[in-house]
């Protein structure tokens, strides 16, 4: 379970250009759940899945995963906790385009310590599960924007972790491939992730493996 | 202004000790703040402000201590080549002697170096935790570290700026000279008898780190300390210089012999602080660290190797010993 109790981030504090990304924020999101978090660009929802992802520190307040606080994680544990616990997609994929898709896919498992047996296995299976196994050998530059997307699921899900985040995953995608991309969150939803969406596209709206849909606007919970 | 101040190897040394302070300043400024107000179980902004700066602080302290430990052996090469200049000064033993603060200030930087090398190992245990456990503590130690600091400045600018390069000073020859040693060897007791009690004090430095004895431990190794300075200078030095009238704890430092006397020195600080450093965290911090033990036994048993070798190495080329 993600519980975040009183959280606030704000940017260039104490200064003139100072504001609140987020402002209060209370919320739990159940394990195995879909959350959507919606709102314009700026509300703050990509703040919020960095703070989940322990890529930034709050300002105050206190993210609680699996009864551990992570948002007061030390760099070197926060590196550990999002190795073994989080998925990462984001909107503009961040693949190196100079590495095959299989070798982009096998990157978070190197720091783990898996032999090279194991890293093979494990990325086969996570491309078989997005749907990208026969373009393995590929350069990621020759791939299409929904093929990139594809091998982006792949390097989430390849450390089998139990909470996956997307920053507006189909922003870059056209209709086909969003619908492709539902596809496969919903097969991750069957495997029993929690998955948390960070979007403003409509595409997410009433599909039936939603959870809860959050509004976000100027950094506060809408209900 | 002394022309000692006006060497190359000082002006280089007082620059990066100055740097160093001005650094230390800084990190003691936010450290008082941090001692004051750390509560990680706190959520709050004030708390999280205090975690960013300590992980700045540690970076600024954890790079001046470490480029301190290496200052230490820069200072040692200084003094030597400052004997180039001193009249009557052969090595570091008469620069040292030259005025009354040139002891204290030594000692003083070897005790720095032993409270940096458990600050580091705090630290690091620190990092490694999750909840930074020993931050308040840590910083605590930093600060007495500041405070020898100043006082360490305080000394080497004394210390430099009284030696003066009229005068002549006394140098090994008469300050550890043959004639002297009945007064000089602690308890009056001759070389072979120093030689016992320190193989004795080794095979108890040994026993008790197998046995991983904190408090035996610190106190031996304090002993084997003290009494390796004595056999150094007055029994190994000998085969080093190979001439049984020299006997100098400095001249090993040099090009001649190789510079081993870094590496005597060293491991034989190395394997009384991971000796000592024991008991210590065990006291501070609560901690009982294996590795530590284990450390002093290898340092203090390749310090023992070093020395045995310069006395088996001339016998078998001479056939007798000095």
């Amino acid at each position: 379970m993600i519980q975040i109790k009183n959280l606030n981030k704000i940017f260039y504090e104490n200064t003139k250009k100072e504001f609140y990304a987020l402002k209060d924020i209370n919320l739990e999101i159940e394990t195995s759940t879909c959350v959507i978090l919606k709102g314009i660009s700026g509300s703050g929802k990509s703040t919020l899945l960095s703070l989940i992802a322990t890529m930034e520190k709050p300002t105050s307040g206190e993210i609680i995963i699996d009864d551990e606080s992570v948002a007061k994680l030390p760099d070197l544990h926060s590196s550990n906790f999002r190795a073994k616990k989080l998925g990462f997609i984001f909107q503009s994929y961040n693949l190196f385009n100079e590495l095959s898709a299989k070798e982009n896919v096998s990157i978070p498992l190197i720091p783990v310590g898996f032999s090279q047996k194991e890293i093979n296995e494990k990325v086969l299976k996570a491309l078989e599960i997005a749907n990208i196994s026969h373009k393995k050998d590929e350069l990621v530059s020759n791939l299409s924007g929904g093929e990139k997307q594809r091998c982006a699921i792949a390097r989430a899900i390849v450390n089998n972790p139990d909470i996956i985040l997307c920053d507006e995953p189909t922003a870059n995608l056209d209709f086909d491939n969003s619908i492709k991309f539902i596809e496969n969150l919903k097969e991750l939803k069957k495997l029993n992730k929690t998955i948390i969406v960070a979007t403003h596209d409509p595409i997410f709206d009433n599909l039936d493996f939603i959870d809860n849909v959050i509004n976000i606007k100027n950094g506060i919970i809408c209900e | 202004m002394s022309s000692i101040l006006l060497s190359n190897e000082v002006i280089i040394f007082l620059f990066v000790q100055i740097i160093l302070f001005i650094l230390l300043t800084i990190a003691f400024y936010f450290s008082l703040s941090i001692i004051k107000n750390w509560d990680f179980n706190k959520t709050t902004n004030k708390q999280y402000k205090l975690e960013k700066t300590s992980y700045l602080v540690i970076l600024i302290i954890s790079f001046t201590l470490i480029v301190k430990i290496v200052l230490f052996p820069y200072f040692a090469y200084s003094l030597d080549n400052l004997s180039n200049i001193v009249p009557g000064a052969m090595c570091a033993a008469g620069i040292v002697g030259a005025n009354k603060f040139g002891q204290i200030n030594l000692a003083l930087k070897i005790l720095i170096l032993f409270f940096i090398g458990v600050w580091l190992i705090i630290n690091t245990l620190d990092l490694k935790a999750k909840t930074y456990p020993y931050t308040q503590k840590k910083y605590i130690l930093y600060i007495f570290i500041f405070i020898l600091s100043i006082i360490e400045l305080f000394l080497d600018f004394s210390f430099l700026d009284n030696i003066s390069t009229k005068e002549p000073v006394m140098c090994c020859s008469v300050i550890f000279g043959v004639n002297n040693t009945g007064s000089k060897i602690p308890f009056d007791l001759s070389i072979t008898n120093l030689l016992i009690v320190f193989y004795l004090l080794y095979v108890l430095t040994t026993i008790l780190s197998i046995q991983k004895s904190s408090f035996l431990n610190l106190i031996i190794n304090f002993m084997f300390l003290y009494i390796g300075y004595y056999v150094v200078t007055y029994f190994f030095s000998t085969y080093i210089y190979q001439l049984p009238t020299h006997q100098c704890p400095f001249c090993m430092l040099q090009k001649e012999y190789y510079f081993i006397g870094y590496f005597i020195w060293g491991t034989l600080f190395l394997g009384t602080f991971f000796g000592v450093s024991s008991f210590i965290l065990k006291t501070f911090i609560n901690k009982d660290l294996a590795y530590t033990y284990k450390y002093s036994l290898i340092f203090n048993t390749l310090f023992i190797l070093l020395c045995s070798f310069y006395v088996i190495k001339y016998y078998l080329i001479n056939g007798v010993f000095l």
